[in-house]
């Protein structure tokens, strides 16, 4: 014999009210800083122009390009930066990473952010001289403000003016200062030290390395793009 | 048997289904895609920092030996095989360049070896500044292929280990140099 068995099942009645029965497709309310296109491929593209330019320079002679590997400091810098970004709620980690969003989502989060690391260790190999006493100089620089930075009261707002100074002044000792103070003709030794003795001995003395002009157009965008992409990255990618 | 049957009971009115579904689908593609972008655009720039070229066209000629497509000019080839046979070393050895910037086809790393052994060779003395650079190249050679074998018949030594032995023993000064049956010998 069959036996059939019936489950009356309540629903929810806090429904809006009966149309004619057709199932209507609503769409997902849009909020203006949460596009998923903005973040999952807008900035990871800022971020990966930044991580290719930023180790790039151009050589005096003939503009060749010179890709210099970020020195292991770097990596250190841009950890504290990250560190950094999740103290001043620049980045919520319970908005980037939660048992709440699909594996999918926690995946491309974690993409976006690598990226977003790759562009600040770049970024850190853009500024700092590349050898000699300079490096040196900038390099405690670099490393007193960041360290200061993890022990003071910061909101996002204020960490982002600190970064942009920082950057900034940074950007002006390499790429103004320093670039000026440095010989890059492509005569000889002897013909370079008759032409620009000052020059020169600043460049034997500090180890500055001969780049071309373009160099600092360069870095120039790649800062800014840079600064541009944090200032466009949300809190948090919940909806 | 057994069968089940649900009824679904709602107020008087029947009940809405609110459905996101196509937009949910479409910030998994996102996803998806921005995962894609991440791991593609991580690798090109790896790329880019472990090969180090210097120019547009080396990014081109290294993207080739990385997917194993890399061919040498053979125009180029041809025309620098016609001018080592002509004994016009320097212009054979810039058109094997252009032929293969990327020194990795050893028929032409063997002709540039050769062309610095027929253009350092003397009967007297070799030129070590030619020979030193030829034994770097002929190095290369027996990297690419430790077997190569030139099918030139026109080529006295057909080997790169011969080649290679020749160089050496040319940057060698030894009791044999003093010999002077040497000044009868020939270049190879």
């Amino acid at each position: 014999m069959t036996k059939i068995t019936e489950h009356i099942i309540d629903i929810d009645t806090s429904l809006e009210p009966a149309r004619d029965g057709a199932i209507e497709l609503v769409p997902n309310p849009k909020t203006d800083s949460q596009k998923p296109q903005l973040i999952y491929l807008l900035l990871p593209c800022l971020f990966l122009l930044v991580t290719l330019l930023g180790g790039m320079r151009l050589g005096a002679a003939d503009n060749a390009f010179f890709f210099l590997k970020p020195a292991l400091i770097c990596l250190v810098f841009a950890s504290v930066l990250m560190i950094l970004f999740f103290r001043s709620s620049l980045l919520q980690m319970d908005g980037w990473f939660s048992d709440r969003f699909s594996t999918l989502q926690n995946i491309a989060n974690a993409a976006l952010l690598l990226t977003m690391f790759t562009a600040s260790t770049q970024l850190f190999n853009s500024l700092l001289p590349e050898n000699g006493l300079p490096f040196w100089i900038v390099g405690f620089c670099f490393f007193w403000t960041l360290w200061n930075n993890l022990f003071a009261d910061f909101d996002t707002k204020k960490l982002l003016r600190s970064l942009g100074a920082l950057f900034g002044l940074a950007f002006a000792v390499k790429y103004l200062v320093l670039a000026n103070l440095t010989a890059t003709g492509d005569t000889s030794l002897l013909q370079r030290i008759f032409d620009n003795p000052a020059k020169e001995a600043f460049t034997w003395l500090l180890d500055l390395p001969r780049y071309s002009v373009g160099t600092g157009y360069i870095q120039f965008f790649a800062v800014a793009i840079y600064l541009i992409a944090l200032f466009l990255t949300p809190s948090t990618t919940k909806k | 048997m057994k069968a089940n049957f649900f009824i679904f009971r709602a107020s008087e009115k029947p009940c809405i289904l609110k459905v996101s579904g196509n937009y949910t689908m479409k910030e998994k593609y996102i996803h998806i895609l921005g995962i894609a972008l991440v791991a593609l655009g991580l690798g090109f720039v790896a790329f880019l920092y472990w090969s180090e070229p210097r120019t547009l066209a080396e990014v081109a000629t290294k993207s080739q030996v990385v997917l194993g497509t890399y061919e040498i000019n053979k125009d180029e080839f041809t025309r620098g095989l016609a001018l080592f046979r002509s004994d016009d070393f320097i212009g054979a050895r810039a058109a094997f360049d252009r032929a293969d910037p990327e020194k990795r086809d050893a028929n032409t790393q063997f002709y540039t070896a050769y062309s610095y052994y027929r253009q350092g060779w003397g009967r007297l003395s070799n030129d070590d500044t030619l020979f030193k650079p030829g034994l770097e190249t002929i190095d290369r050679v027996m990297i690419l292929d430790p077997n190569f074998r030139s099918s030139d018949e026109t080529l006295t030594m057909k080997t790169a280990s011969e080649l290679k032995n020749e160089l050496e023993e040319g940057l060698k000064l030894t009791p044999d140099d003093f010999n002077p049956m040497k000044l009868t010998r020939e270049r190879k």
